[in-house]
């Protein structure tokens, strides 16, 4: 325990670094969670979903 | 009369003052007689009744910290900084969308670029194409007209612009098809320098795209363009 308060808060730059990683590694993972969870409650209904269809159709017809 | 009111009035101010402070003093007399009744009745009891024994200091050895001082000052700093991180997350993707918000959206950026194959323009042919919803002149010129356009002395014409900078490539010239009169679209082929001609106000412009006669003051206007291959004109 008190290696790692030694480790990650023992000085105020040290403290920052730390708040600023967490920030980016946070940001990143609720990003990315939040667009899983977006495309999973609209499963089938996106442009990403449905394009195989209407691209393949196209390139029939030509 | 005044004098007189002024009188009355601070007498009367006088009176109730006395009044008042007769009528607390009696409260106060009539509150101790309760009191002292109270007390004689007998079931008064001292809350002070056992006091050596409050004196003693209660054992808060439960309650202290077993842990080094650190444990607590890591939890402490831990709360902090993952409130201070998800603070910085927040307010950095606010002002990232809001700065995203304000660049081109993806049709204005799909409009904002036009590809043209070269392949399809012969020799000596004009295309109009639109870009950014005004006409664009491409010609492919003969190696006549590009010598027919450098061999112009520069210094007599009207807008002094030499040929080799309005082309990348001298037979590819590009320009906006817009009048620098008033905006109207000129006629390609046509005009006494074999070039363009402007129906609207009669603006001759040379094989160039140069103003030669009539009432337009500049030169049709080059755009920004690339060849990203050999036979590819990219517009924008």
């Amino acid at each position: 325990m008190s290696a790692l308060y030694n480790a990650l808060f023992r000085n105020n730059f040290q403290m920052l670094g730390v708040v600023f990683a967490s920030a980016f590694a946070f940001e990143m993972a609720y990003d990315t969670g939040m667009n899983r969870l977006w495309d999973n409650m609209n499963k089938g209904r996106q442009w990403k979903d449905i394009r195989s269809r209407y691209v393949e159709a196209e390139e029939e017809e030509e | 009369m005044a004098s007189l009111n002024i009188a009355s009035r601070t007498l009367a101010r006088g009176v109730s003052r006395s009044c008042t402070r007769l009528n607390v003093a009696r409260a106060l007399s009539t509150s101790a007689q309760l009191n002292d009744a109270a007390a004689s009745s007998g079931s008064y009891s001292s809350p002070f009744k056992g006091e050596p024994k409050s004196t003693k200091i209660p054992d808060f050895g439960h309650y202290l910290n077993k842990g080094s001082a650190n444990t607590s000052l890591l939890f402490q700093y831990f709360m902090v900084g993952t409130m201070g991180a998800i603070t910085a997350a927040g307010a950095k993707s606010t002002v990232q969308e809001f700065l995203k918000n304000m660049s081109a959206s993806a049709d204005v950026l799909a409009m904002a670029k036009v590809e043209v194959d070269l392949n399809a323009i012969p020799e000596g042919k004009n295309v109009i194409i639109k870009w950014r919803g005004k006409p664009v002149f491409i010609r492919h010129r003969t190696s006549e007209e590009i010598d027919e356009a450098n061999k112009i002395d520069i210094a007599s014409l009207r807008d002094p612009q030499a040929d080799e900078d309005r082309v990348q490539k001298p037979e590819w010239l590009v320009m906006l098809g817009v009048c620098t009169h008033l905006g109207c679209v000129p006629i390609g082929e046509a005009g006494d320098y074999g070039g363009w001609f402007c129906p609207c106000h009669g603006s001759h412009y040379d094989i160039s795209g140069r103003i030669r006669k009539g009432p337009a003051p500049l030169n049709l206007e080059v755009p920004t363009y690339e060849f990203p291959e050999e036979d590819k004109l990219v517009i924008g």
